[in-house]
């Protein structure tokens, strides 16, 4: 940390310019914001931070920032007193609820603004409310992986790299997604750990891998499902565990006997000299290794499959839940918020839990893109209101044209933001949230097993936090019995008091609390949290769904059934810098430094189609065109065949050509990086 | 004496560095104002990020006309006085490593200063190919590395011939 020079006070809190909460310090002067730095005493980031962090300083203080409750009138915009809003909107609600029922109003939780307590905040407004109709960013992100690793282990394991010896990372690209994951995988490099990147783009942590495995996308199932025929066929896998923890063994050695070496590797696009190299690799270091997957799996109509095929790696390489490998978390023992075991509301019919049960069943989330044609349809049952707590569907849904006409099309619209983002301007009501530094909350951390307590370090008058704007609207609902507590901070310590922890320990931990060891090989005494207890290579549990019980591989749409109109293929979403989905985009200085959104091209296809750099090319599926300036890159760095255009610019918002309705089966999830296209030159 | 030592094997070319240099010295996220620069060769699969190594001999304070360059006996910094500096660039010509640029705006040569004993691509790099440490420790780093790599090198040899 600088010397503090005079008169400036420094304190302590956590980040949440994105989801890695890194340790910072603020610098205040007079109670202004001055600068930001990384809190070297935070294990997780120990010291150092990204610019996106400092750039906090940006945001809070933003010119374009709107700090009054705004109501949408004949005349455009108008200011409006924050209680006249919140009484407006109740009697709104109000009225929907009693001619359409409870279920007619949706909450939707959103990125931009959130610790753990604004999920769950949402969640239990549900309850109060009586609608099961609980929506967020979730059922395009995370929740693939949540929902492929519980069915195999029960949990999402949190990665053990410090004690790694081989790291190998799917689809993710840490320095963008996870800054401070880099410098964790770099340290067990420099200890000698071997690191493995499998990705269509070069991306910034592949320039360090000692195996770069550039795969087609929407392959790494069946590039998981080679490395598992290679660990049984050579015997390199632990026998003891498979043995005595897990299901289904013999019938994924089955499956991978009949898949051949030629078709992974005409699937991939990886040679088989390179996975045997790569599998080697593993099981040499076998248990002490980490696979990590990253977002850029979810998005393939065969996600949570693929998913489940790098999930069982940790089974056979004795990995889960070892030193150095995938760990199972534990929790500090926070009490729950949300009320499913009391309250529950699956009977209602939650939107989308018909067509996406594992959705419903594993994180009781509804689903966005059916959401859009319910709103717009009427079926099942009218949904005529939502609230939007920091969330950007018009810019991050797929098929935005569609999402701003539902949205349009709603009775209500509450958006609850920062900034007039594209969904806050479809808006009847924009009420002002506070940012993570006008909130005190708490967060668990569990590769460290940590909690801390954020700290509210400024407020704005009308800017209310998560707790006092759910309660305040229960309130007025006639279910102010859900929010009993009187502010954030008294919820806190009805949150902890089963931990035994005081809110004074956490203040005085700025560095987060240890609470707890970190444990290994827990399986052993605790079983594990799926249907059997067991480690399930195969699902019994999906297989009642009707969709296959093994981690099945099936090809791609754009591989199996490619139409020749769409002769290309988009990735979309890969992480920048400097944004986090559509956010930042408004920070004057961040615009000076990546000014614009483009499209990532191989520089052969760009000589065959005649584009050079900065040129305008029109991009074209199923669902729209998009025009966006090219960008060639190196040889290297993807895949010839494929494009690459980064979600969250309004300028060229690449949801304008995405499908909503191409989904993986059991996730729901939309197919958002394998997207069959058209690419003409302007 | 501590130096900004850089790791090419842990950098991966994020850029952390030369926003952060930006910031602290032109308010700004502008790679074009930064101290240090990182060579990105994505083919090669290399990243370089360089920046003034504070020469114990410095050609620039050698060949400053104006006396505008100094060096701090104790931390070793050589830092332009821009109040001094008449803006000839001859310290741009004289350094070998190319790490001395010029203001237009200002019409002044900047350089990295070290910022006064806290770098802050230091403070900014994600990956920790940045450490600013003893130059003892430095040496020291590069030894456990060479010894790590050799006997990696030696395992895997070892490994591969048993297995087929």
């Amino acid at each position: 940390m600088r010397t503090p020079k005079p008169g400036i006070e420094v304190v302590q809190t956590l980040c949440r310019m994105c989801d890695d909460h890194c340790g910072i310090n603020v610098h205040l002067d007079g109670g202004s914001i001055v600068d930001i730095d990384g809190y070297a005493a935070h294990p997780w980031n120990k010291g150092r931070i990204c610019v996106k962090g400092r750039a906090a300083i940006d945001m809070v203080y933003a010119p374009d920032r709107i700090l009054k409750p705004m109501k949408k009138t004949e005349k455009g915009w108008q200011e409006i007193d924050l209680a006249q809003a919140l009484d407006e909107i109740a009697g709104k609600l109000r009225a929907i609820m009693e001619k359409d029922g409870d279920r007619a109003v949706g909450i939707w939780k959103g990125e931009a603004i959130g610790f753990a307590q604004q999920e769950d905040l949402a969640r239990r407004f549900c309850h109060a409310l009586g609608t099961p109709n609980y929506f967020s960013n979730d059922s395009e992100c995370y929740v693939g992986r949540y929902i492929g690793y519980s069915l195999v282990m029960g949990a999402l394991p949190v990665p053990d790299y410090a004690n790694s010896d081989c790291i190998v990372l799917w689809g993710a690209n840490p320095p963008y997604a996870h800054p401070n994951m880099t410098r964790a995988i770099m340290e067990a490099r420099q200890k000698g750990a071997k690191l493995i990147v499998i990705d269509p783009r070069l991306s910034a942590i592949a320039r360090r891998a000692d195996y770069y495995l550039p795969l087609k996308p929407g392959t790494d199932g069946v590039l998981a499902l080679g490395i598992i025929k290679l660990l049984i066929e050579n015997n390199w896998y632990d026998k003891d565990f498979v043995e005595q923890f897990s299901i289904g063994f013999e019938k994924l050695a089955r499956y991978t006997r009949q898949l051949t070496f030629e078709f992974v590797a005409d699937e991939t696009g990886i040679s088989r000299e390179l996975l045997e190299k790569v599998a080697t690799m593993i099981a040499r270091r076998a248990p002490r290794v980490v696979n990590y997957a990253g977002n850029g799996l979810e998005h393939h109509e065969n996600g949570v499959n693929n998913v489940r095929a790098v999930a069982c790696l940790d089974g056979l390489l004795g990995s889960l839940d070892h030193q150095g490998g995938n760990l199972l978390p534990e929790g500090a023992g926070l009490r729950n918020l949300t009320l499913y075991d009391e309250i529950p509301l699956q009977h209602l019919g939650p939107i989308g839990a018909d067509k996406y049960p594992v959705l419903y069943d594993f994180r009781q989330e509804c689903h966005t893109m059916t959401a859009m044609d319910t709103i717009l349809s009427g079926e099942p049952y009218p949904l005529r209101a939502m609230i939007i707590t920091a969330a950007n569907p018009a810019m991050t849904n797929p098929n935005s044209r569609k999402v701003v006409k539902a949205l349009e099309h709603l009775d209500l619209l509450v958006v609850r933001d920062l900034f007039m983002t594209e969904t806050a301007a479809l808006a009847d009501y924009f009420l002002p949230a506070a940012s993570f530094l006008e909130r005190s909350e708490l967060h668990e951390h569990r590769i460290y097993q940590i909690i801390n307590l954020t700290r509210k370090i400024l407020s704005y008058p009308s800017c209310q936090d998560e707790y006092q704007f759910w309660h305040d609207l229960a309130h007025r609902l006639g279910a102010g019995d859900y929010f009993p507590w009187k502010n954030e901070t008294e919820l806190n310590r009805w949150l902890l008091e089963p931990t035994g922890i005081s809110l004074e320990t956490l203040k005085a931990h700025p560095g987060g609390y240890r609470y707890g060891p970190i444990r290994y090989g827990k399986w052993r005494e605790k079983p594990l949290a799926t249907p059997s207890q067991k480690f399930e290579f195969v699902s019994a549990y999906l297989k009642g769904k009707g969709y296959p019980e093994l981690p099945e591989y099936r090809s791609p749409a754009y591989l199996a059934d490619r139409d020749e109109k769409y002769p290309y293929t988009l990735i979309t979403g890969a992480r920048k810098l400097l944004y986090y989905h559509s956010r930042n985009r408004n920070f004057p200085r961040f615009r000076k430094a990546v000014p614009g959104p483009e499209i990532e091209i191989h520089p052969s296809d760009a000589e065959e189609l005649g584009i050079a750099s900065g040129e305008p090319v029109r991009v074209t599926s199923k669902i729209g065109s998009l025009d966006i300036p090219a960008s060639v890159v190196e040889t290297s760095e993807i895949v010839p065949g494929f494009f690459q255009i980064t979600h969250g610019w309004k300028e060229a918002n690449v949801n304008l050509i995405t499908p909503d309705a191409a989904n993986d089966p059991i996730s729901g999830f939309p197919l958002l990086k394998a997207i069959p296209v058209r690419i003409e030159k302007l | 004496m501590k130096i900004v030592s850089m790791d090419p094997e842990k950098c991966v070319g994020c850029r952390n560095c030369e926003y952060a240099c930006s910031f602290i010295h032109s308010d700004d996220f502008d790679r074009k104002e930064a101290r240090i620069r990182v060579s990105v060769f994505p083919n090669e699969r290399v990243c370089l990020p360089l920046t003034c190594v504070h020469c114990s001999e410095p050609f620039c304070m050698e060949v400053c006309p104006s006396g505008a360059i100094e060096k701090d006996d104790v931390t070793g910094a050589i830092t332009i006085d821009p109040n001094r500096c008449v803006g000839c660039k001859m310290c741009i010509l004289a350094c070998p490593f190319g790490h001395i640029y010029f203001n237009a705006r200002e019409q002044v040569s900047q350089k990295c200063d070290l910022c006064s004993g806290e770098p802050n691509c230091v403070k900014f790099c994600i990956s920790g190919a940045l450490q600013f440490i003893e130059i003892e420790e430095a040496y020291q780093s590069n030894r456990d590395q060479f010894v790590t790599k050799l006997k990696t090198m030696l395992e895997k040899k070892s490994f591969e011939g048993e297995a087929k």
